[in-house]
């Protein structure tokens, strides 16, 4: 989908935000320093919404994060577009069952990857004969109860663009709206990660060769979930391939020139890749440079050294995040304060997005997300310099 | 060629390994010696992986070869070497039911001589009291993925405290988001950062205790 944003239509606020957005992704001078909301867990606890609910109604979820945002504070919009429905998205990426609230789980719990060997070496060769379309087709039986996925296929045929649209007019874009990652994860949530690291040592040409077959639907399933009127870019995600868990000679033939590949061929359509990058990626950082210029923005989870990437990347890609999950959850006001005003005098002025890193988790102190939006409108302004 | 095994292991040279070990036990090579000589190459891969030479796929892979072996070896007269550097427990804390770190942390422990009760996941403050209990550990380790692991990882240190088993338990925390500020917020002792770290860590506890 490549939804337009009707000419005229929604409000002011959004547009003055999304323009603020944008310009932040282009390094040029902002008023303030965007700051965008990501709390997919912590949203539904603090509106209320039991969890339950939430995991399986995508426009219950856009509701729970559009009054999160208004309550805690004025956020410039959302880091992923928050009209999601759990088992659905999280599914497609892992290829994993997702334990859920109200499900295997009491209605207010966390849901959870329950990651297990699920896929075997045989579907590597059915990969290969079949193609990955038929496999996804045969495999996600195995992980998803199909009726329910079907309903959830149903929603994002038809109530994702109303609920973009509903954002739009509550004032709140999206840096990426839809998304894809590398043929790497989806075969490491499907054969579990010791299985699928074991394969990358004992078959790395048969994994490769099933990575090369899937890499143009990887590529069609980012470019058709983007939403370009409404989100300048989409995710293109990375966790389990991060450069301190892969080995350097398997990071350089199976992760990083498929990030390239993606890149380049959303690069080619407009849309801008957010690298949401989980884990520690320090290693590699001088390998971004190789991604077309200002195609990207860097969105880390807290582990990788923002300062070294702002040091290495320059204005190459723009920076969005990183106040640390840990922080959220354990630290305090004035920890959140500080790491923000750092943020900002290290990384910013320009080409800086600030968010929490990864996602505000679940028990996320509401006081520490106050004092996130607060930190980021106090710095964002004052410390943006002679560029602004 | 015990030496030459350890090399191999470290190398990740897996089906090397698997000869070698095969012709060693055809020449009457006591198995004790050739879990000795894989722990030996364990102990290389750490190395390593602390020198910034090996990352975790090369531990997770170095730790699949090595429990096959050990597997292959089957259970060893007085033991082998298991258990004689002392007694651990792990679990991932309540609520959270990711296992991977822990599991490598509980293969690299076993691989380095340590008995470890291994608790799984989603694991209550009780169970890891009762598991205490029950073996004598003198190290408690809790592994936590996600933040809502926090709270029961310091319900974890209270329960032990409680139990009065506190005095001579140490407890290590690891984990992605697990860091000072929570180990402090759960009262342990220290972070197992990695599956080496963790290893040099249970050493100089239970060295101290022996």
């Amino acid at each position: 989908m490549s939804g337009r944003a009707p000419e005229g239509a929604g409000s002011s606020l959004f547009d003055e935000r999304l323009s603020r957005i944008q310009r932040a992704i282009r390094f040029e001078p902002v008023d303030r320093i965007p700051v965008v909301f990501m709390g997919l867990a912590f949203a539904p606890i603090h509106t209320g919404m039991p969890l339950s609910k939430y995991v399986v109604d995508g426009d219950a979820a856009l509701e729970a994060n559009l009054d999160a945002a208004d309550a805690l504070g004025d956020f410039d919009g959302f880091n992923s577009f928050p009209g999601w429905i759990v088992p659905y998205e999280l599914t497609a990426s892992w290829l994993s069952r997702i334990a859920l609230p109200g499900v295997e789980l009491p209605e207010n719990t966390l849901w959870q990857v329950r990651e297990a060997e699920v896929m075997t070496l045989d579907d590597y060769d059915f990969i290969l004969d079949h193609g990955w379309p038929a496999f996804v087709e045969s495999y996600l039986p195995r992980v998803i109860d199909m009726d329910a996925f079907l309903r959830y296929d149903e929603w994002y045929a038809g109530g994702l663009a109303a609920a973009t649209e509903r954002a739009r007019e509550r004032g709140y874009p999206s840096v990426a709206i839809g998304g894809t990652t590398i043929p790497f994860e989806p075969l490491c949530g499907g054969r579990s990660m010791p299985e699928f690291f074991a394969d990358l040592y004992r078959r790395p040409d048969k994994v490769k060769a099933v990575m090369d077959v899937m890499l143009p639907h990887m590529i069609e399933l980012g470019s058709s979930s983007a939403m370009s009127g409404y989100a300048p870019g989409l995710w293109v995600g990375g966790w389990r391939s991060a450069s301190a868990l892969v080995a350097p000679k398997i990071w350089n033939e199976m992760v990083f020139p498929y990030f390239h590949r993606i890149v380049e061929a959303m690069a080619a359509q407009g849309l801008i890749s957010v690298l949401h990058l989980d884990h520690d990626w320090n290693r590699d950082l001088a390998r971004l440079l190789e991604l077309p210029a200002r195609s990207c923005v860097l969105n880390p989870d807290g582990m990788i050294d923002v300062r070294k990437a702002r040091e290495i990347l320059g204005d190459h890609m723009a920076i969005m995040g990183d106040v640390p999950a840990t922080l959220f959850a354990a630290g305090t006001p004035d920890d959140i304060h500080a790491y923000v005003r750092d943020l900002v005098r290290d990384v910013g002025p320009t080409g800086l997005i600030l968010c929490p890193g990864c996602d505000a988790p679940i028990n996320t102190k509401p006081e520490n997300m106050e004092a996130f939006v607060a930190a980021a409108h106090e710095f964002g302004v004052t410390l943006r310099g002679e560029d602004a | 060629m015990t030496n030459e095994l350890a090399t191999v292991l470290a190398d990740l040279e897996e089906q090397r390994v698997y000869g070698l070990v095969e012709r060693l036990l055809g020449d009457g090579v006591d198995p004790s010696a050739i879990l000795a000589a894989c722990q030996e190459g364990m102990r290389l891969v750490g190395e390593r992986y602390e020198a910034g030479e090996y990352y975790v796929s090369d531990l997770m892979m170095s730790s699949a070869i090595f429990k096959k072996v050990a597997a292959g070896l089957g259970p060893l007269p007085g033991g082998g070497s298991a258990g004689a550097r002392g007694k651990v427990v792990m679990g991932t804390a309540e609520g959270d039911i990711h296992d991977i770190g822990k599991d490598l942390v509980v293969s690299t422990l076993r691989a380095a001589g340590f008995d470890v009760t291994d608790l799984g996941i989603n694991v209550t403050p009780a169970a890891f009291v009762q598991a205490i209990q029950e073996t004598g550990a003198t190290v408690l380790g809790i592994s936590g993925l996600l933040t809502i692991s926090f709270d029961p990882m310091r319900d974890t240190v209270l329960a032990v405290e409680a139990a009065g088993l506190r005095p001579g338990v140490k407890i290590m925390l690891g984990g992605g988001p697990v860091n000072e500020t929570v180990r402090e917020h759960a009262g342990a002792d220290a972070l197992g950062a990695d599956p080496p770290a963790a290893v040099r860590l249970v050493d100089a506890w239970t060295e101290t205790a022996r």
